[in-house]
């Protein structure tokens, strides 16, 4: 009794030594609090104001030909368009040149003889749109607006000669948690998932990859440390420094970026705390494949960081994506942990959709800790 | 380090995996829409509506629902992005002339594909008010049934329209778009890598001193750390503009020897930067940080993932110091735009200066620690 006892304390003693000795190494580390603190508030920052979906003004050049009412009417729909600034263009010539020099994004052309063929019964009264279609997101925005303004310069002109177009069928879109679609609210639920990626997989990613580089692994596996300790000492430092930055962006967010909260906090910290475990395995599972911190470095970018900016739903739907690829997002930690913060922001705690996505983040995490436990035995040998 | 065999091979094959798996995923088009359906109206038109979203390629679920409630459980876990909901009284209001109006519940949660699903959804309800062709026999009764309806919709003007020409891009492929920036972003997180774990790597690891006392000067020896970068830049250009071109189809229209000289400016450009780093830091972790606290706003403020316009005006300044910036623009102008050289010539000046500073920064930093 009291022998196992004994035993018991020696162990938590062990793992207390190593934990300190880690902790006291990220944190006499200057450059550890940088990484908690300045560099998520940097990433945050530059993710708040730098990535944002929310088309502005873009910029079209207008070539008219006609000088009838009805070419300067349509013109001015234009110019007045709350979408657009619109550069006044002389000719055909001058506005496809704009457009080849990247000044705008599109040129409307409103021919000749445009009034007097609206006019006639029997001819086609065509404006051309050119569009500068190498960016496809805004090219189909302004194909969205130039429709727009087309059907109201239609309606307007009905209107005036007494023949009003039928009345379509309204649609009232209401955008459920995020009312005015503001793209911030849900990119930014997804930077913090950048974030705590970079944190827990590419840091730790080096942690023992940079024992074996200076050969002082085997110093560490001649202590009497078994591996359950080294694995735990090693990664609790990282979990804390992650969950301190963590904090910091949420209240940023909260407090800079306006964000709601409808969760409650301790959900927040609960599903934080959850996404670290696959993320801190999957550094360590790096750590231990990876002989050089070069390599591990290189590893844990493509595998971590990369996919959580790309394949996790942050940037891109991933219901959009090929099926093949949406298969490989399962395995990907930063996916559940998005949708995961994007509800606990902006719906509220929904049980319902928390509870199967922590499950499959710990399943994931439980994969990486088995095989980095699995790696380290070998090594042993 | 290009003797070392894993090495080599970890520069070469990941940026080519990358190519694809990130062309294939990084698309802003909402396809497989899956939208719920509360059909509170039962009537022919509403029926219509829900024909017409079907044969759209964009929707490929529209499970239906008795009531919101129900449907709103599926929006929460994320299954459906929208709810229509078609009220009671949107068929009679339809075939009396009325106007009528249909609810769209959206995830404000994923707002850029809520928004683009209401975009769809408008354009499918735009045309239900206009006479209705694609209507069963029996509604098709129904419309002629009550001439208030189509006697409007034959007034309008069936001979104006507009015509839409897309240049650079003609079917707006997003693939189109996103191939030749991964070209830029994948050269750059090599180029800045290699060179800011050089330095750090061998202070590390203790041969940095040795080094130091071979008769090679600290200018020398800084300089020969920028060419490894400038070279495996360049094989990986070749590779990916074969893989884009051949594999991908996109069209590359500009000047290759415009294309190389890019590639080498930008990748001195940033082994300059990597450099800097390195010779500031002390363990291969700070470098490796360091790198990616340069790499991220680099990608960030490029255009790369959305467009520079709808920056603030001070991050858009930003952007003009931004190598990657540039360098995205050139192969935007090399690949689709075939932009002449005269007017590429000012972002590559551009990236020329900036490659100049970085450099002359590294070396002289790294002479001073080297002292």
């Amino acid at each position: 009794m009291s022998d196992t006892r004994a035993r018991m304390r020696a162990w938590w003693q062990q793992l207390a030594a190593i934990m300190l000795k880690e902790a006291k190494q990220v944190s006499r580390d200057p450059s550890s609090w940088i990484i908690a603190v300045v560099l998520p508030l940097t990433f945050l920052f530059l993710f708040g104001y730098g990535i944002s979906l929310d088309t502005t003004v873009i910029r079209v050049a207008v070539v008219r030909e006609d000088d009838g009412r009805d070419a300067r009417a349509l013109a001015a729909a234009l110019t007045d368009s709350k979408w657009f600034a619109v550069v006044a263009a002389h000719d055909r010539g001058s506005g496809e040149r704009l457009l080849q020099d990247q000044l705008v994004k599109a040129v409307v052309i409103i021919p000749a003889e445009f009034g007097r063929r609206l006019d006639a019964e029997n001819t086609t009264a065509q404006v051309q749109v050119l569009v500068d279609g190498a960016e496809p997101n805004t090219a189909n925005y302004v194909h969205a607006y130039v429709n727009a303004i087309w059907n109201g310069f239609l309606a307007a002109r009905g209107l005036e000669r007494g023949s009003p177009r039928p009345v379509p069928v309204s649609l009232e879109a209401r955008y459920w948690y995020n009312a005015n679609a503001v793209s911030r609210w849900f990119l930014i639920p997804g930077s913090m998932t950048v974030i705590m990626t970079l944190l827990g997989t590419l840091l730790t990613s080096l942690v023992i990859a940079r024992e074996h580089e200076r050969g002082t692994l085997e110093a560490l596996y001649a202590t009497p440390l078994t591996r359950g300790q080294i694995l735990i000492g090693k990664t609790l430092p990282y979990f804390l420094l992650a969950m301190v930055s963590m904090a910091v962006c949420v209240l940023t967010a909260l407090l800079l970026f306006q964000l709601p909260l409808r969760g409650s906090f301790l959900t927040l910290g609960l599903v934080s705390a959850v996404f670290l475990v696959p993320a801190l395995g999957q550094g360590l599972l790096i750590s231990v494949t990876m002989r050089t911190q070069m390599a591990a470095a290189q590893l844990g970018l493509m595998t971590g960081y990369l996919p959580a900016m790309m394949l996790s739903g942050f940037l891109f739907d991933i219901r959009s994506m090929p099926p093949w690829l949406q298969v490989i997002t399962l395995a990907i930690p930063a996916r559940y942990m998005n949708v995961s913060l994007q509800t606990v922001f902006l719906a509220g705690d929904l049980w319902a959709v928390l509870v199967p996505n922590m499950l499959f983040m710990l399943a994931v995490g439980a994969l990486f800790f088995g095989l980095t436990w699995r790696r380290l035995h070998k090594r042993l040998d | 380090m290009l003797r070392d065999p894993r090495a080599r091979g970890a520069l070469i094959l990941p940026p080519i995996i990358q190519l694809f798996i990130f062309s294939s995923a990084a698309t802003m088009e909402v396809k497989n829409i899956a939208l719920a359906i509360v059909d509170l109206d039962r009537g022919p038109y509403a029926a219509d509506v829900e024909q017409r979203l079907a044969g759209s390629r964009s929707f490929t679920r529209l499970p239906r629902y008795a009531n919101v409630a129900g449907a709103r459980a599926a929006l929460d876990r994320e299954q459906v992005v929208g709810i229509l909901v078609l009220p009671s009284g949107f068929s009679p209001d339809l075939a009396a002339g009325r106007p009528a109006s249909a609810q769209l519940l959206l995830d404000g949660r994923r707002s850029n594909a809520a928004q683009i699903t209401a975009q769809y959804v408008s354009n499918v309800l735009a045309d239900e008010g206009a006479p209705l062709s694609g209507l069963t026999g029996a509604s098709e009764a129904l419309s002629t049934a009550t001439p208030g309806a189509g006697a409007p919709g034959s007034t309008s003007k069936p001979n104006a329209e507009v015509v839409i020409d897309n240049w650079f891009n003609p079917n707006l492929d997003y693939q189109w778009f996103m191939l030749p920036n991964l070209v830029g972003t994948l050269s750059l997180g090599v180029a800045l890598m290699i060179t800011a774990l050089s330095v750090a790597r061998e202070r590390e690891l203790g041969t940095f001193d040795q080094t130091l006392v071979s008769p090679a000067t600290p200018v020398e020896i800084a300089l020969g750390k920028l060419l490894p970068p400038l070279l495996v830049a360049s094989v990986q250009a070749t590779l990916y503009l074969l893989i884009v071109t051949l594999l991908y189809g996109v069209p590359f229209r500009g000047n290759l020897l415009v294309f190389y000289t890019a590639v080498l400016t930008f990748a001195e450009a940033c082994a300059g930067v990597g450099l800097f780093i390195s010779s500031l830091v002390r363990t291969q972790q700070q470098a490796f940080l360091g790198a990616f606290a340069v790499l991220l706003p680099f990608a960030l403020l490029s255009g790369f993932a959305t467009p520079i316009e709808n920056m603030p005006w001070w991050l858009q300044f930003l952007t003009t110091i931004n190598p990657l910036a540039h360098m995205l623009r050139l192969m935007q102008g090399l690949f689709l735009k075939g932009a002449s050289v005269a007017s590429l010539a000012q972002d590559l000046l551009r990236l020329l200066e900036i490659a100049l500073c970085t450099t002359a920064a590294a070396v002289l930093l790294f002479r001073r620690r080297a002292a």
